[in-house]
């Protein structure tokens, strides 16, 4: 175990219709970079985050999608997703861009539980 | 007990805001430290040392600067959130090339850093918007 | 026609980058521009491309060490060819945006 504090992180923001995703973000790599272990849990629309094919250029703004793969290059490898949240929205793992631990929705307190800290976005 | 806070929330379109200033009151009162207050996403525009709220309503950000006098503390503005939405201190005007800082006294702009630093050393941290 | 920078050298238009202006830029920075030099800024550059992100050093640091080896994906090695702050100094080099001051 390392002395560090571990963060969870809780995305539940759609990708682009605010700046949720994008300052979620921000704090996972900054703490990836101060060496705190980082976990990050997608619900709810944060789900959305995740799915490959993004094309946020018709918007004029940056990919999210992008961005996100990144994360292993930062040392962050603990992504989880709920198998309801999947389920709700028609989608499976293969339409995410980001490769996951897929969780039951009960496993979500014990992970609440098993960080030190946790921010919601 | 060692708190920071987070603030997310915007000044005066979200109660969030006000609630995080009487929050801090109230810590204060009753003997706990607050080791930082950390000022993200829209809620940096309280820094904005220009902002003129009509007299009967609440300045926060006269609020806060009288407060961080009172009591020492470290208020720290996310620095990239704050340049984008044109809260500058003189450093970042010069930078930016613009025309005049606007960052209210007792606060400083800083990096995502200081919020990874204050989550490892406080005991709690409590968000508030968002 | 003639390339803008900013007060602190940093190019004012992104689209302005060219071979010719990073090593303009280099050269503002005490640096003259060799082949470790650039493999280095090509690694930056693809970092962007693929993630739009300038990488930290830690980041940084593996992507030189997946496209370049193990020799070179080392901060010491990184320091040598940029010194000081070798993430920033890369990223201006290699015309990715300014940095947000974030860290």
């Amino acid at each position: 175990m390392s002395d560090k504090k571990s963060i969870l992180i809780i995305n539940q923001s759609a990708p682009y219709g605010s700046s949720k995703a994008r300052e979620s973000l921000d704090v996972a790599l900054t703490c990836s970079i101060f060496d705190m272990p980082v976990s990050l849990l997608f619900i709810g629309d944060g789900l959305f985050q995740l799915i490959k094919g993004q094309s946020p250029e018709l918007l004029d703004m940056k990919k999210h999608e992008a961005m996100l793969t990144a994360l292993p290059m930062y040392d962050i490898e603990q992504i989880f997703v709920t198998e309801d949240d999947l389920k709700t929205n028609g989608l499976t793992e293969q339409d995410l861009a980001l490769s996951v631990n897929v969780v039951s929705r009960d496993m979500i307190s014990s992970l609440i539980q098993n960080h030190d800290s946790v921010m919601t976005f | 007990m060692k708190f920071s806070l987070v603030v997310h929330a915007s000044p005066f379109s979200e109660q969030a805001s006000s609630t995080a200033y009487r929050y801090a009151k109230c810590l204060l009162s009753q003997g706990h430290e607050i080791y930082r207050v950390f000022y993200y996403g829209d809620g940096v525009m309280v820094a904005n040392s220009q902002i003129a709220p009509p007299q009967d309503e609440a300045n926060l950000p006269k609020l806060w600067t009288e407060l961080a006098n009172e009591h020492s503390l470290d208020l720290v503005v996310c620095i990239a959130a704050a340049v984008k939405r044109g809260v500058l201190d003189q450093n970042e005007a010069k930078r930016y090339e613009k025309d005049a800082a606007n960052l209210a006294d007792g606060f400083e702009l800083s990096g995502l850093g200081q919020l990874a630093e204050a989550i490892a050393i406080s005991d709690r941290v409590v968000t508030f918007g968002g | 026609m003639s390339i803008e920078f900013d007060e602190e050298g940093f190019l004012r238009n992104l689209s302005d980058w060219s071979e010719t202006v990073a090593e303009e830029i280099a050269q503002s920075e005490g640096i003259c521009l060799n082949d470790s030099h650039w493999e280095v800024i090509m690694v930056i550059r693809e970092f962007y491309q693929t993630f739009q992100l300038s990488p930290a050093m830690r980041p940084l640091v593996k992507a030189v060490a997946n496209k370049l080896g193990k020799d070179k994906g080392k901060s010491i090695y990184l320091l040598k060819l940029f010194p000081g702050s070798p993430a920033k100094l890369v990223a201006k080099i290699a015309g990715l945006p300014k940095p947000d001051n974030c860290l």
